[in-house]
């Protein structure tokens, strides 16, 4: 057992562990949090799987923007300590026919992929790699993707005038 | 734009200039006081404790009452015909013994009020500010200079004039009545001898 | 490097990693952020002609250490009404994420905690972690000014991350690299190197860089020093409104923490400016040890340079502490999206355009 093993031991119980908190917890705001939690166990293990700007990329979106906006707007909810969130298990078999399904199909997808070792011991940047493939193979997606922000924000700047 | 751009400049600009008076502010020597170790420098007619000095009080009582809050105490005894209790530095003669003189400084509201009454300047401020005490009692100074004893003794040997005077006077009054009719004679003084002679 | 080397001494990867990943916090972090307040106590001192703290030993340079003995014995405070685990996580996480961002910093060639291709989007991201913990700070402690301090700082350090990344990106199209190793090896030799000066291209180039290079350094300064929760920028903490902001609540240790984790972040956004811009580890008029062949000196005079320029830059930030107010709020939000942030596109424009040249 070397240290990057330690590590990704560490990580994923951070994820799970938080996860578990996220979905049993009473409390919104203490949900919001250890969400925060689960995305940052998450960016660990992309590190370890070689997956350096993913992972950073997961910290800033993630941890930096949309989990601070999500708490913002738990926050300046009304009445947050009084929300209800039902916890209890309802409609029991239309629930466990579903998770059935998506269990097996998760299993079913992780028996009949054919796993490969990447054998690096120093896991190669893909930075630049990805640079290059964002602008010159995908580059119409990575247009896209950006007048989609951009009418976002334009559509968000012309509802905040009203 | 133009505003807008000469904003920018003008908001760069006057922070350089601010930056530049606080640069120069670190190397102004500082105008702190390390106080208990350097000590201020007081002003001139300070007010801060009071002090007496018993060599010129004449025990004339002006300074308790031109106080204002009631903090001086003050307790005289006529001196007997026979002793010299000297004079003070501006020639009056003393003839009280000053037997207490409390300054409670727990009440003393440092007005300077009692200085001025006094005929021989004996009551004046001092540069002394640092007399805190744990306890309240602590803060009331004693000036007088007899020690303990002596004031009782000043006390006694003014009541034993006071009683030889009174026992002489009566015993003119009953000479007097004697000589007027002779025949009765008051009885309720013969205790009062007796005590005397204790 | 440093890593390697302590990997031969011990022989054990896991034990050289430990020693990697703490030595930041003991040789540099603790000792910077003791420095750091006294350095604070008696600059803020010497602006306003006082002495600042005197007694503990000579002109008082033992004060700080009196003051982490004095935290580290009080007793461990957690009201009644807040949210204990949040409350107990918050000053943690606040300086997990300025202590990560030292994991990039290069403090000289031989002493980096990791090489990462990433450096500075790996400090920014991380940074995105002490805003979490504010806001965490703010709500555990279920207190009308903690949860104002919080809310402000979070929409401040959110507003002010897009210059700082707007900047960061100009740098990165100039130069081509997110690492902060190669930042500063790029701008190696004389001080003209620097990219304040245009960097080591030469010709037209250079020149007509050396406006927007300032421009953007003033920038970066402006919002990284906005993004620390310093003055002028100091809304978030506010004594005269807020008491003190998110952590008003807090006491002892877990009040040292976001102490130590703003001195920490302090220190971070300095060094940032200084790779940037100020040529990083690298000495402005070459090294005393390659002209005297001692080779073992190189590393030693790389770490004088860097805190030497970081504590300058840190300086400067305390020396603006005492000089300007504390903004509004609206000014505070117009000054970054209609000056700082329009200045800052302009700035990437322009650059781009210079560098294609």
């Amino acid at each position: 057992m070397n240290i990057y093993d330690i590590i990704f031991y560490l990580f994923a119980a951070v994820t799970l562990l938080s996860a578990f908190f996220v979905v049993t917890t009473r409390n919104i705001v203490r949900a919001a949090f250890f969400l925060l939690f689960t995305f940052f166990g998450v960016a660990g293990i992309y590190v370890l799987l070689g997956a350096d700007f993913v992972a950073i990329v997961q910290l800033i979106v993630y941890v930096g923007g949309i989990l601070i906006l999500l708490i913002f707007g738990v926050m300046i909810t009304n009445k947050i300590t009084q929300v209800d969130i039902k916890t209890g298990t309802i409609h029991t078999l239309p629930a466990a026919i579903g998770v059935g399904l998506f269990t097996g199909v998760i299993g079913a997808v992780i028996l009949n992929t054919e796993w490969f070792e990447i054998k690096t011991d120093i896991p190669v940047s893909t930075l630049s790699t990805l640079g290059r493939m964002l602008i010159n193979e995908y580059v119409l997606v990575f247009e896209l993707l950006g007048i989609l922000l951009l009418v976002a924000l334009i559509g968000a700047a012309s509802m905040a005038r009203k | 734009m133009r505003d807008y751009i000469y904003n920018f400049w003008q908001g760069l600009y006057t922070i350089l200039i601010g930056m530049k008076v606080t640069f120069k502010h670190l190397f102004v020597p500082a105008v702190t006081i390390q106080y208990p170790s350097v000590k201020p420098q007081m002003p001139e007619r300070e007010r801060n404790r009071l002090y007496v000095n018993m060599d010129d009080c004449i025990g004339c009582d002006q300074c308790a009452r031109a106080c204002p809050v009631n903090c001086i105490e003050i307790e005289t005894v006529k001196s007997i015909p026979g002793e010299d209790l000297g004079t003070t530095s501006n020639g009056k003669k003393k003839a009280l013994w000053v037997t207490t003189f409390n300054i409670d400084f727990a009440k003393c509201c440092y007005c300077q009020l009692c200085v001025f009454p006094c005929p021989t300047e004996c009551i004046y401020m001092t540069d002394v500010y640092e007399f805190s005490e744990f306890k309240r009692e602590d803060l009331v100074f004693d000036f007088v200079t007899l020690l303990p004893a002596e004031r009782i003794q000043k006390k006694k040997n003014f009541e034993e004039m006071q009683a030889k005077k009174e026992a002489e006077k009566i015993a003119a009054a009953k000479k007097a009545a004697a000589q007027a009719n002779k025949p009765p004679e008051p009885k309720q003084d013969k205790p009062d001898n007796k005590e005397e002679n204790i | 490097m440093m890593y390697d080397w302590l990997y031969n001494l011990t022989g054990s990867e896991i034990l050289a990693m430990f020693i990697v990943s703490l030595l930041p916090l003991f040789v540099f972090i603790l000792p910077f952020a003791l420095f750091a307040v006294l350095m604070e106590r008696k600059v803020s001192a010497h602006m306003q002609d006082r002495l600042g703290p005197m007694r503990t030993g000579y002109h008082g340079i033992l004060q700080t250490i009196a003051d982490i003995i004095k935290l580290l014995q009080k007793e461990d405070l957690v009201p009644t009404a807040t949210d204990k685990i949040l409350f107990n996580l918050a000053p943690l996480l606040a300086f997990i994420g300025s202590y990560a961002a030292f994991a990039a910093i290069p403090f000289s060639g031989f002493f980096i905690g990791t090489k990462i291709d990433l450096g500075i989007i790996f400090i920014v991201g991380v940074t995105g972690l002490v805003v979490a913990g504010i806001l965490m700070a703010g709500w555990a402690s279920n207190n009308k000014y903690s949860l104002l301090g919080a809310m402000r700082a979070a929409a401040q350090i959110i507003s002010y991350e897009i210059p700082t990344l707007l900047i960061i990106l100009t740098i990165i199209m100039l130069t081509g690299t997110l690492s902060l190793y190669d930042l500063s090896e790029m701008q190696t030799a004389y001080f003209w190197n620097w990219l304040i000066l245009g960097g080591p291209a030469v010709g037209l180039q250079k020149i007509l860089l050396i406006p927007f290079m300032i421009m953007g350094c003033l920038i970066i300064y402006t919002s990284t020093l906005a993004e620390v929760n310093r003055t002028p920028f100091d809304i978030p903490e506010a004594e005269s409104e807020l008491v003190s902001g998110y952590h008003t609540e807090y006491s002892g240790m877990k009040f040292a923490m976001f102490f130590l984790a703003e001195y920490a972040n302090m220190f971070a956004v300095s060094a940032i400016v200084a790779i940037m811009f100020f040529g990083g580890y690298q000495s402005p008029f070459g090294y005393l040890g390659n002209t005297l062949g001692w080779t073992w000196l190189v590393p030693i005079e790389q770490f004088f340079w860097f805190t030497s320029k970081g504590l300058f830059f840190v300086f400067v930030q305390m020396w603006l502490r005492w000089t300007l107010p504390r903004f509004r709020v609206d000014q505070l939000m117009a000054f970054c999206w209609k000056y700082l942030i329009p200045f800052s596109f302009v700035i990437l424009l322009l650059v781009g355009l210079i560098a294609l040249m």
